[in-house]
């Protein structure tokens, strides 16, 4: 059995609900044991946690933003962290508000994740530095968060990168499994919402070419994601989540300003040109148009 | 008489709440409710453009971010001079948003309720409908929770016969888990069941959780205020507000107001001064739903009342989703351009989440988000109130002995701290 310790700050609760949704839920949960979590049964009531009388915790998993001077009941939040973060073999930042601040991080002073606010390295648990790793989303895919605890629970080796996320599941982008993606490469820069066809990269702040992510590998709820359905990605596991103007594609000279991946500037407009003079028709044309 | 406090961390809510219970003698005379820091989503909102509020405001909660979702669409299109929206879009987002009202009371229900009243079940039991209730949601708006795909027009995706198809097995299993779970019976015959033994009589953990609370001689307790509140309208629900004498059918958002108080990151908000309760036992007194008005006639506006409100929308849901589902016609359009947002405007967006009225206010400024305003249905029901002007459950936990379920009675208005401190 492995143990297991949920702490929140500030959250919305959006990662303890998204992990019930796991659909391997009921056998995954046999592995492991909660001496505490906000939603399910579990060991010790949160006043026990408090008190420090949690012991032996394998995996602390810290959920939500955290606020300087922010009290629950009665102890400094931190000074939970501290106290359990010693003890754990293990510290996961669980969504993107632990990891890195998230949304609510903009509403006040002195709130951030574990490690950093955005991009920022901070010092303050850097003891805790190598023992942690980064899993965030808004919120996070349950078999991201259930499968980085499977791995840890066998002792498997997870690459990481250097904010410390598991590489086997943010080394994809969010744009790879998409099936707007033909879109993309053939640059058809014309997308409407409520349709099947389009690529919402051109005008409509898709950032799913340049989001480290597996929403379009592995399915949302088993069977969806937001870019299949025809909304932008936000770019949720980024250290810059969330980045203004959410729905509209930033631009230099009619040209969506950021680019994919690592893909040179130069080299995508090179493409682009190709791409664009041979128009093809299919692409023109309703998927669903009888023929 | 000496008067004691005991400040008591209410957990496993959505979030945390603190009641400051003040005790004379052996019973509560006085009880404070108090949410934590607030994590100020409103200023959050402040400067960005409108549409990020769709991005946005899903983050306020977990498990109703969805209901936040479609009050921010409703407030947005509520800006707009004049607007078109399918009807099938207006129904598939219908069908979304009761989705998730299901599952928060198969949650509520089983993980929140049931362990109150020493029932042991499995947890399976809420999240087994809650998965379907997922996919359903993601089927037709990409995923659950958190997803945007309710825009001002219509709906971000077009939705296809074949995910309709998927859509109606996950139905099917819905209401199959209702009957094998948690009532024994015929959904449309449970509709119209207006008889408490009768439903006591059936197997599932819906009347044994019932009959625990009558064995325990709990089933007075929690009584309140008796004075309720809908905002929300929909092809389910009906607005008003019903006391003991009368009910009234137009509500007017303009007597609606707000004041911030001491010790608490929760606003104080009433209408034309006075407080209600909202949520399922509000909607179906209403709605004048048969089991619940005849649970109210013996019982009051007790816990009694309120936990089988709560779990009796779940056939009704069902059958209005089997309904909607019946009506959708896929030939209209997902989406109708609805041309730029207006630069200077202010909008509205109400809609009945699962804990009761949930109301959006945007104000656009130059193109801006200058001001939002989100109140939800928990700073109704557990409002923190002065001894001369009690809130929901402030009321229902006075008089209360100290060997009283309080927690249950407090719970049993489902607390969303999350929401309250948006």
């Amino acid at each position: 059995m492995m143990r297991l310790l949920w702490l929140s700050a500030l959250a919305c609760n959006g990662n303890a609900h998204a992990l019930l949704n796991y659909p391997g839920f009921k056998v995954w949960q046999k592995e492991f044991e909660w001496l505490y979590h906000p939603l399910l049964p579990s060991e010790y009531s949160f006043k026990e946690v408090e008190k420090g009388m949690a012991e032996g915790c394998d995996v602390l998993l810290v959920d939500g933003t955290l606020e300087e001077g922010y009290v629950k009941y009665r102890r400094p939040y931190m000074e939970l962290l501290e106290h359990y973060g010693k003890q754990a073999h293990h510290i996961v930042t669980v969504g993107t508000c632990a990891t890195f601040g998230g949304i609510f991080a903009q509403g006040g002073k002195g709130r951030s994740g574990l490690h950093f606010r955005g991009d920022e390295r901070l010092d303050i648990f850097k003891n805790f530095w190598q023992k942690s790793i980064s899993l965030p989303g808004c919120p996070v895919q349950p078999e991201v968060l259930a499968g980085t605890l499977s791995l840890l629970k066998r002792k498997t080796d997870i690459p990481l990168d250097p904010l410390r996320r598991p590489k086997y599941y943010y080394a994809y982008t969010v744009h790879d499994g998409c099936i707007r993606n033909e879109y993309f490469e053939y640059k058809i820069d014309e997308h409407r919402f409520g349709r099947l066809e389009g690529c919402m990269f051109y005008d409509h702040g898709c950032q799913g070419t340049y989001t480290h992510g597996s929403c379009n590998k592995i399915l949302w709820n088993g069977l969806g994601s937001k870019t299949r359905n025809g909304q932008p990605c936000m770019g949720c596991t980024e250290p810059d989540f969330p980045k203004e103007n959410l729905w509209q594609t930033p631009k230099h000279m009619g040209i969506p300003a950021r680019m994919p991946l690592g893909v040179p500037r130069r080299a995508y407009l090179s493409l682009a040109g190709i791409a664009k003079a041979f128009r093809i028709e299919r692409f023109y044309t309703p998927l669903m148009k009888e023929e | 008489m000496a008067t004691r406090t005991r400040l008591e961390l209410i957990e496993k809510i959505e979030g945390e709440a603190q009641v400051l219970y003040e005790y004379e003698g052996e019973r509560i005379g006085f009880a404070q409710i108090r949410f934590l820091s607030s994590r100020h989503i409103e200023k959050i909102l402040e400067g960005r453009d409108p549409m990020d509020a769709l991005s946005i405001n899903p983050r306020v909660c977990g498990i109703c971010g969805h209901a936040h979702l479609i009050a921010t669409v409703r407030a947005l299109e509520d800006c707009y001079e004049a607007i078109k929206i399918s009807d099938k879009a207006l129904k598939i987002r219908e069908m979304t948003l009761s989705l998730e009202l299901l599952q928060n009371h198969f949650k509520w229900f089983y993980l929140t309720i049931l362990p109150l009243l020493d029932i042991e079940a499995p947890i399976e039991r809420a999240l087994e409908p809650s998965r379907l209730a997922g996919e359903m949601i993601a089927l037709l708006a990409g995923q659950y929770p958190h997803n945007s795909y309710a825009i001002p027009g219509g709906i971000t995706g077009e939705i296809t016969p074949v995910d309709l198809l998927e859509f109606r097995h996950r139905l099917e299993q819905l209401k199959e888990i209702f009957r094998r779970y948690l009532i024994d019976v015929d959904l449309d015959y449970f509709v119209r069941c207006d008889r408490i033994e009768e439903m006591l009589g059936k197997k599932g953990d819906l009347p044994q959780a019932m009959r625990t609370i009558l064995d325990l001689g709990w089933e007075r307790m929690g009584q309140s205020l008796d004075r309720f509140i809908v905002f929300g309208e929909s092809g389910f629900f009906i607005s008003g507000k019903s006391t003991a004498t009368r009910m009234r059918k137009h509500l007017d958002l303009r007597y609606l107001k707000e004041e911030k108080i001491q010790k608490s990151a929760a606003r104080l908000v009433a209408y034309r001064g006075r407080a209600y309760e909202t949520g399922p036992l509000a909607r179906a007194m209403v709605m004048k739903t048969p089991l619940i008005k005849e649970a109210h006639r013996r019982y009051k506006d007790s816990l009694f009342s309120r936990i089988l409100a709560r779990v009796c929308e779940v056939p009704r849901l069902l059958r209005y989703l089997d309904e909607t589902l019946q009506k959708l016609d896929l030939s209209q359009a997902a989406w109708i351009d609805p041309g730029p947002m207006p630069k200077e405007a202010k909008g509205t967006g109400v809609v009945e989440a699962a804990r009761g009225s949930l109301i959006h206010q945007i104000e656009i400024e130059e193109g801006k988000i200058a001001r939002y305003r989100i109140v939800t249905p928990t700073q109704w029901n557990l409002g923190n109130g002065s001894r001369d002007n009690l809130y929901p459950a402030q009321k229902a936990l006075i008089g209360l002995h100290r060997n009283d379920p309080a927690e249950l009675v407090f719970k049993a208005f489902d607390v969303c701290s999350v929401c309250t401190t948006k």
